[in-house]
């Protein structure tokens, strides 16, 4: 049985490398992610563990709670008369106060020097002890000393050309100031710390320029050697004050490691959601190449059993097979899956998501997982057409039937009806009963998908009748290709499932981002009344200076600007993203369609909420919501008042933008609504706006619909990424192409005969072939259409009330994405349609 | 046989001049033809018969323009088709040549009516329905033009084929053991169909075949052994044909 496995794999060399190529492509996307993400992990460790390699203590505030926001965990910072107390425990050799924030530097023209891929611009001081300084170190030139000079690290000097010498302006959330370059630094090796930008500056001036002067992000300590590290931030904990506390060096690297771990898990998921669905879809490939193999084989089969095998070992003799490509395709997948791990990473790159990078890594599970999957997959999926293969009975070798379609019955036609309506209505209940049931929706999209494949045998025949009726206005050629599309209901339907599949996930983000831009213009539209927006220029980055505001509410003609801010808390006990106001000025720009109370009203001590909120909660104004700031603590917040819409900010909680400040340290301006005075110009103003930014290259001036371009050009990157990922699907999917037009090439040799014999020319026949493909390429690709468009509305009709007010269908790219499905079918269809010409017509239709 | 190089006669439908085939190379070299030269006359129904392996297969298929000769020269009508490029060579098959192949004559997902118009509709004409519809009363297949070939017998199968080979009118129709898969009955019917044909409508008709019975159908039957032409026998009788047979065979 052996033998027979093996030689009948060989005999079918093109079969066999696009079946393989289908397991190879899903495998390799797993590979790559599990490579991807251990890349990732490994670089953020090494990150954080340079970053503090030179103390072994460190001495900050406490926090409410852990919170999760970017490098900086939000503290306050701890006074500096703490320094002292610290110095004179027993066992520190030296310890230091140490500052960070939010510094943006420029170059030499006073363009802004943004980091990659929306990393952070970050601002440091330099200690003084060089130990303390742990892997970073100045390369060249100085460490800064006084207040005007700056070291800057080397990625931004050598990108930027920033030589030592340069005058520089530096921004900051204060005023911009003006530096000296004195030096560069490096970490390690590395020229920058994980993408981001740094600006060093000697401890007192960072402490002005970046904190408060008389105290500190956090204070450093080394120790003398004598104790262990956590002893040593033990002894140092009890001369602490109240809300203050040391803790291990490592522990910290250890914390903010994870803290990026846990922003970079949806990576995690994300990914494997994509190879999921690209193992999924290879699995379709895999079930419909054997389907086909046991329909071919059936009088082999037959003659197996005739001469003695029983159905297990005819069962086995297909799974041997399924498992030798399985192991094939992801061994092959595996060697691949370095490469898309960087191309991966390239990608992300390219759409504005830098990652920080390490060597390649490659461990144990890595091999393992991706192995054991591949090969489970493509067994699992030919142990029905296995199954079949049993059924097939010895005196079937003796009969000259044509292996037919067996015509699809009620059964089936229920199952998918079951599975599709149930799918529908896991999916309605998941979107619609709120957060904590994505498992929901994940399984209602599986059963749906499931569900409408089963049912694809049932219309494929209609179906592919219907989508090739204009090609018989393409003569025979056409006439033909529709019919032969047709004829096998079960092998187009399975066929065509594979892009269906592809195109119904690509369509629906479709659907959803388009929803979401539409749904951003309609809220710049209707609830703005501004005529100007100013919004960081980074739009990866977290803002801009609230300096920005002072400068352009100095601007003639310029009424009033209104910052508006987001940050995250608790409240009720559950952390979300809140807005904050300006509440003396927000009404003139921004209309929240309040339901009770006023934004007027919204105090140092108060709170807006979102109207639906407050009625889960059984809120009315002037009753207290429990908030817990990660930095300052609990706080009882009143409820000012109820709002209705909330697009333009985000989350179901409102704060003025004072009680934002006092509770975060250091918030930026996320966006500001400019009004104008009567009279005055637009463009006049923009203009001036823009002249009074110049040195100020954080923010920009934008008119409505340059904001709306601008925000839909972030969604549309996201987009494309996603289609991206989802495109390798498709990929499979036309490999599945071609494999059904090369196997049903290979069984109509003799028709192909004959329609040469009877005048049928090479190009029509070739026509023949890349119609059918066509018409398989469009059955999915309308199915898909179709599936994508209704998961996307009813993704985007679920969020309404959640920033989505509007659902919009992209009909041009979904008209696009068909008539590339039609061009890809003409691609598949190129070699099978070249056999299918070159086939020897005496061979095919003379009786031997 | 005179080999002669003067170009179209009006009674010749097709003719093969000096024509070898050879498979292989050296040693291993197969003659199935050895400098064949025949001359089809139109209007009249030519049988070719022979042993296994004495190339009348093989001399049909290269008359036929399914296979190309290694040497020599074939006409349909006025046309030398040896030197033809593939989609000439398609055409003239198309428009000139029909088909009646041993099985397998027609395409599945095709009617019978559609199968009959298929070389046709290949070129894009449209067929002439009265002379369609009189070939399909002929062959006795009206009440069947809507079925497929599936739910045909074999001897309406090969007649829907036949019906298909005379519907274009062409110079010659090649059947290559038309019967082969036939009962005796259905092959008769079959045999009755195409002699009538070349009685009624002038039309040329070549077929190979190794039954004496169905030979005696034709007009006039040529034997070949071992690639070469070995008799030439106008109106055969099955008796005649047989006793031949059985001492080429011998």
């Amino acid at each position: 049985m052996w033998t027979a496995t093996v030689r009948g794999m060989l005999a079918h060399k093109l079969r066999l490398v696009l079946t393989t190529a289908s397991i190879t492509l899903g495998v390799a996307f797993l590979a790559g992610t599990l490579m991807l993400t251990d890349t990732i992990k490994v670089a953020f460790d090494q990150l954080f563990g340079k970053v503090s390699s030179g103390s072994d203590a460190v001495v900050r505030t406490q926090t409410a709670y852990d919170q999760v926001a970017g490098v900086s965990v939000g503290r306050s910072p701890i006074s500096a008369a703490v320094l002292a107390h610290v110095k004179a425990v027993d066992g520190v050799s030296a310890a230091e106060g140490y500052v960070s924030g939010y510094a943006l530097l420029t170059d030499n023209d006073g363009k802004a020097v943004f980091a990659k891929g929306g990393a952070p611009t970050v601002g440091y001081s330099m200690p003084a002890d060089t130990a303390l300084r742990g892997a970073v170190r100045v390369r060249t030139g100085h460490a800064p000393t006084g207040p005007s000079e700056v070291a800057i690290d080397a990625t931004s000097a050598e990108h930027h050309h920033i030589a030592l010498g340069s005058q520089i302006d530096v921004l900051f959330r204060g005023p911009t100031q003006h530096f000296t370059v004195v030096g560069t630094v490096r970490y390690g090796n590395a020229k920058d710390l994980g993408g981001t930008t740094g600006a060093y500056f000697d401890t007192a001036t960072a402490q002005k320029v970046l904190g408060t002067p008389g105290s500190f992000t956090q204070i450093d300590v080394r120790g003398d050697g004598t104790v262990s590290d956590a002893a040593l931030a033990k002894r140092i904990s009890a001369v602490l004050p109240k809300g203050a506390e040391a803790v291990t060096s490592a522990t910290v690297a250890k914390e903010s490691a994870d803290a990026f771990h846990k922003q970079f898990k949806f990576l995690d998921v994300m990914f494997m959601v994509f190879a999921g669905i690209a193992l999924f879809v290879g699995a379709f490939i895999i079930w419909n190449t054997f389907s086909m193999i046991v329909t071919q084989r059936s009088r082999e089969i037959a003659l197996l059993r005739a001469v003695g095998a029983t159905r297990r070992q005819v069962k086995r003799s297909l799974l041997v097979e399924a498992a030798l490509l399985g192991a094939g395709g992801s061994a092959i997948g595996i060697a691949v899956g370095a490469g898309v791990a960087k191309s991966l990473k390239w990608l992300m790159g390219v759409l504005g998501f830098a990652l920080p990078s390490t060597a390649l890594q490659i461990q144990g599970r890595t091999i393992w997982v991706p192995v054991v999957v591949g090969i489970a997959v493509t067994v699992v999926a030919a142990l029905v057409p296995a199954r079949r293969a049993t059924k097939v009975l010895p005196v079937e070798a003796l009969r000259d039937a044509t292996p037919g379609a067996t015509r699809p019955g009620r059964v089936r036609a229920a199952i998918g009806l079951v599975l599709t309506g149930g799918g529908v209505a896991a999916i309605l209940s998941g979107l619609y009963s709120g957060a904590g049931s994505s498992n929901k929706v994940m399984l209602g999209i599986l059963a749906t998908l499931i569900g409408v494949i089963t049912l694809s045998q049932l219309v494929a025949r209609p179906l592919a009748s219907l989508i090739g009726a204009p090609l018989r206005l393409r003569g025979v050629a056409g006439d033909l290709a529709r019919q032969n599309a047709m004829r096998n209901p079960r092998r187009t339907a399975s066929t065509a499932s594979a892009l269906m599949i592809g195109l119904a996930l690509v369509i629906s983000m479709g659907v959803f981002g388009s929803s979401l831009k539409a749904s951003f213009g309609t809220v710049l539209d209707k609830a703005t009344n501004a005529d100007l927006y100013v919004t960081p220029s980074n739009i990866h980055g977290d803002g801009f200076s609230p300096d920005v505001t002072h400068l352009v509410e100095a601007v003639p003609g310029v009424a009033t600007i209104s910052a508006t801010g987001y940050g995250l808390a608790r409240f009720d006990g559950a952390e979300t993203t809140y807005g904050s106001v300006d509440p003396a000025t927000l009404n003139q720009a921004l209309n929240l369609e309040m339901v009770s109370g006023s934004v007027k009203a919204l105090g140092p001590k108060g709170v807006l909420v979102q109207t639906d909120v407050a009625k889960k909660h059984s809120w009315k104004v002037g009753d207290t919501v429990s908030t817990e700031f990660a930095a300052t603590g609990k706080q009882s917040l009143q409820i000012a008042g109820t709002y209705k819409t909330n697009g333009f900010l985000n989350g179901d909680y409102i704060l003025s933008n004072a009680t934002h400040e006092a509770n975060t340290s250091n918030p930026l301006v996320g966006a500001a609504l400019v009004t104008l005075d009567k009279g005055s110009d637009r463009s006049v103003v923009q203009h001036r706006i823009a002249d009074a930014l110049a040195h100020h290259p954080d923010a920009k001036v934008l008119t409505q619909r340059e904001y709306r371009a601008d925000i839909g050009g972030v969604i549309d990157n996201i987009l494309t990424f996603v289609s991206v990922m989802l495109l390798l699907a498709v990929v499979i999917a036309l490999l599945g192409i071609v494999n059904t037009l090369a196997l049903s090439v290979f069984e109509r040799t003799r028709e192909l005969g004959l329609l040469r014999a009877v005048g049928m020319t090479s190009a029509q026949v070739r026509a023949m072939v890349r119609w059918e493909s066509v018409v398989i390429s469009l059955l999915g690709a309308t199915v898909g259409a179709g599936l994508g468009v209704g998961l996307g509305m009813a993704l985007a009709q679920s969020l309404k009330g959640q920033g989505i007010t509007q659902v919009s269908v992209p009909i041009g790219s979904v008209s696009l994405y068909l008539v590339a499905a039609a061009v890809a079918g003409v691609i598949a269809a190129i070699g099978p349609a070249r056999s299918a010409a070159r086939v020897d017509v005496l061979k095919a239709v003379v009786t031997d | 046989m005179t080999i002669t190089t003067t170009p179209i006669s009006v009674t010749t439908a097709a003719r093969a001049v000096g024509v070898t085939k050879q498979y292989g190379d050296g040693d291993a070299a197969v003659r199935a033809l050895d400098d064949v030269s025949i001359e089809i006359e139109a209007g009249q129904f030519t049988a070719i018969m022979g042993p296994s392996g004495s190339g009348k297969s093989t001399l049909l298929h290269v008359l036929a323009g399914l296979d190309r000769p290694t040497s020599g020269e074939i006409y349909v009508g006025d046309t030398e088709i040896t030197s033809l490029n593939d989609k000439r060579l398609t055409l003239l098959r198309r428009d000139q040549i029909g088909f009646i192949f041993q099985s397998f004559n027609l395409l599945p997902t095709l009617t019978a009516a559609e199968n009959i118009e298929l070389p046709m509709r290949i070129a894009g004409r449209k067929p002439d329905a009265l002379w369609v519809r009189s070939i399909v009363e002929t062959v006795g297949l009206t009440d069947r033009l809507g079925h497929r070939p599936a739910q045909l017998s074999g001897g309406q199968q090969q007649r829907v084929a036949a019906a298909r080979a005379l519907a274009g009118r062409p110079q010659v129709v090649f059947a290559d053991e038309p019967t082969g898969a036939l009962d005796s009955r259905a092959g008769a019917e079959l045999l009755g169909f195409l002699q009538g044909a070349v009685r009624n409508t002038g039309q040329t008709v070549v077929m190979v075949t190794h039954d004496p019975a169905a030979a005696c159908y034709a007009d006039r039957v040529v034997f070949l052994a071992d690639g070469h032409i070995v008799a030439d026998m106008p109106d055969p009788t099955s008796s005649s044909v047989f006793d031949f047979m059985k001492n080429l065979g011998g």
